[in-house]
């Protein structure tokens, strides 16, 4: 990937990581009021546990009506090795799927448009994905190659194209996987969503979003789309050298709410990760998209102690290390 | 032909001449262009050609469907879809000036000074310029082979230095880009220091764009396998064009092909099947 300046320099000296990836040591200042928000954490040991009551208990627990709405659930499918867990595992899209057709949705259709490799119906083969979700083919869309729209004003962009399949939808469900990530320092939630930017028209890898800022692109696609619900799946995460070549690392969580802030925020302490230095989490806070403060994020289930654990973060991502 | 696949291409045409991505959804360029090549001399190619003619930018630039007016990438598939047609009017012509004055994004000096010292753990030589999805972007594997195909193909009959040059610097982009599997990913052998795997797709696609070149074998070898383990009929048409172009047999495939509704890999498996003389550098492009 080309990287932006702020990428760039986050990787070319450590003396020059604090200024330029989002931290400078001072608390980040929000625009409007405070936000106070819900998030669950539900344990769920593997994933042939009844992950459709943990998902339902979840949603309660955040208070999430959908009775009646079109549902979009965009799992994080990006590419497939079967030596690592890359890509939000098939068996939390499954009981993701049921659970909320059972809560009285008009619609759920599962949508996503991976950023590396062509041919999305092959990766959704191999991850299983068309094997082991009942009628796939018949609710899935691939993202990358949907209908668009335009969406005006996206950071430099005059305009900005997207799938209709996920403009048209009441809500959005990132259904992500808890990874670092070498630029972003993780991915959860909030990245999930460069899963919505068309491969047809912005390319493989989405590069264009790199250039125009990774952490940018975060909070302003998060920007866009603001009726949203995330799901993280932190059964078995990925550390070290994520969101790709990273290893395993068991966690036994699912994370939920609909403040995907602050979700992010809970799977970064979590994962050892300080949220007040990951770029697009301040940025988030300071545009008043969401809560990131431990004191502002309503714990829900079980406490972040009881299944927190250190991911390994890569040199460059050492500095983000909690505290 | 592959009569199912075929039958299956013309039944699916859009009223507007074009494909989309799936059956009945809106037209786009890529699918529309390998529908139209694979259905090559039939009525239904000539619709499809009218209409993208259609699409041309003032600049000579296609953009990829008729509601996002984003010139980009599929101008080189447009370039070779009027050669493999014998048209070589205007809309080539200013295809092929646009693709010789796209530029690569210019990182600052600085910046390209330590990519090309590999300070960023990966080495990346900006002075040499391939194709990028967009305009202004950087390159990547799959725009930079179809820019590549385009102008060597152009090449016959509409032929300058600065696009051999291109082609040269495009073509020697791909081979500093190949991984130490000696396959390619999507464009860099490299992230942050750490290498890169080979896709299956890319590799296809890469060795397209470098007919012609000598050590290539184990880049080959590597194509053979793929084709023979992969599940992706995405990946096994171009791993297929890629060996047929290369003069090597093409294995029997080994794994289970998945099933895809996509037009797009529809289309490209015909043309794998019968067609690859359309992404051929040379004369027989136009046979």
């Amino acid at each position: 990937m080309t990287p932006n300046r702020r990428e760039f320099l986050a990787v070319a000296g450590a003396s020059l990581v604090a200024g330029y990836a989002g931290f400078n040591g001072a608390t980040p200042r929000r625009k409007g009021p405070p936000i106070s928000s819900a998030v669950a954490i539900v344990k769920a040991k593997s994933y042939s546990d009844d992950l459709v009551s943990r998902i339902l208990q979840g949603v309660k627990e955040c208070g999430l009506d959908i009775i009646g709405q079109r549902v979009l659930l965009k799992p994080n499918l990006v590419e497939y090795d079967e030596t690592t867990c890359i890509n939000t595992d098939v068996a939390v899209v499954a009981a993701a799927l049921e659970a909320f057709r059972s809560l009285g949705a008009a619609d759920v259709k599962i949508g996503e448009g991976p950023g590396h490799r062509r041919d999305t119906y092959a990766i959704a083969e191999l991850t299983r994905y068309r094997k082991e979700i009942p009628g796939f083919d018949a609710v899935f869309t691939d993202l990358n190659r949907d209908d668009v729209s335009p969406v005006r004003k996206f950071l430099e962009r005059d305009e900005f194209f997207f799938p209709n399949t996920a403009l048209r939808a009441d809500l959005i469900v990132s259904l992500a996987k808890m990874k670092t990530h070498h630029w972003a320092g993780a991915t959860l939630s909030m990245k999930n969503f460069f899963g919505l930017v068309p491969g047809s028209i912005y390319g493989w890898p989405k590069n264009e979003l790199h250039q125009l800022g990774i952490d940018e692109s975060i909070v302003e696609l998060n920007r866009v789309f603001r009726n949203t619900f995330a799901i993280v799946d932190g059964i078995v995460g990925m550390e070290g050298n994520g969101p790709i070549q990273g290893a395993p690392k068991s966690v036994g969580a699912l994370v939920m709410g609909s403040d995907l802030a602050a979700v992010d925020a809970t799977c970064c302490r979590i994962m050892g990760i300080d949220p007040l230095r990951v770029g697009h989490l301040t940025g988030a806070f300071e545009q008043g998209l969401g809560a990131i403060e431990e004191a502002r994020i309503e714990q829900r289930g079980e406490a972040i102690r009881s299944v927190a654990s250190n991911f390994e973060l890569i040199k460059s991502k050492k500095y983000l290390r909690l505290a | 032909m592959d009569s199912t696949a075929l039958a299956r291409l013309r039944e699916t045409q859009n009223a507007d001449g074009g494909w989309g991505y799936f059956p009945g959804k809106q037209s786009w360029l890529e699918p529309t262009v390998y529908a139209a090549a694979a259905l090559k001399g039939e009525s239904a190619a000539d619709r499809a050609w009218a209409l993208l003619k259609t699409w041309q930018g003032a600049d000579g630039g296609w953009k990829p469907a008729a509601n996002v007016p984003l010139p980009g990438w599929g101008t080189s598939l447009c370039v070779s879809l009027a050669q493999s047609r014998g048209d070589f009017g205007e809309p080539f012509q200013q295809g092929v000036e646009w693709l010789v004055g796209t530029r690569e994004m210019r990182p600052p000096l600085w910046q390209r000074a330590l990519f090309r010292t590999g300070q960023f753990g990966e080495y990346r030589d900006f002075s040499i310029d391939g194709w990028p999805w967009r305009d202004g972007q950087v390159s990547w594997v799959e725009p930079n082979v179809h820019g590549i195909v385009a102008l060597r193909q152009a090449s016959l009959k509409q032929t300058s230095a600065k696009l051999e040059d291109r082609v040269r610097m495009a073509q020697a982009q791909l081979i500093e880009s190949r991984c130490p599997d000696f396959g390619w990913n999507y464009g860099r052998s490299r992230t942050l220091g750490y290498a890169l795997v080979a896709f299956e797709e890319t590799t296809g696609l890469a060795l397209i764009g470098l007919q012609g070149h000598a050590d290539l074998e184990k880049s080959l070898a590597l194509a053979e396998t793929m084709a023979r383990g992969t599940v992706s009929p995405l990946a096994r048409a171009w791993l297929t064009i890629a060996l047929k172009l290369h003069g090597r047999e093409v294995p029997q495939s080994q794994g289970r092909i998945a099933a895809t509704p996509e037009i797009t890999v529809l289309a490209l498996g015909a043309l794998a099947e019968h067609y690859p003389e359309f992404f051929r550098m040379g004369a027989a492009a136009t046979t």
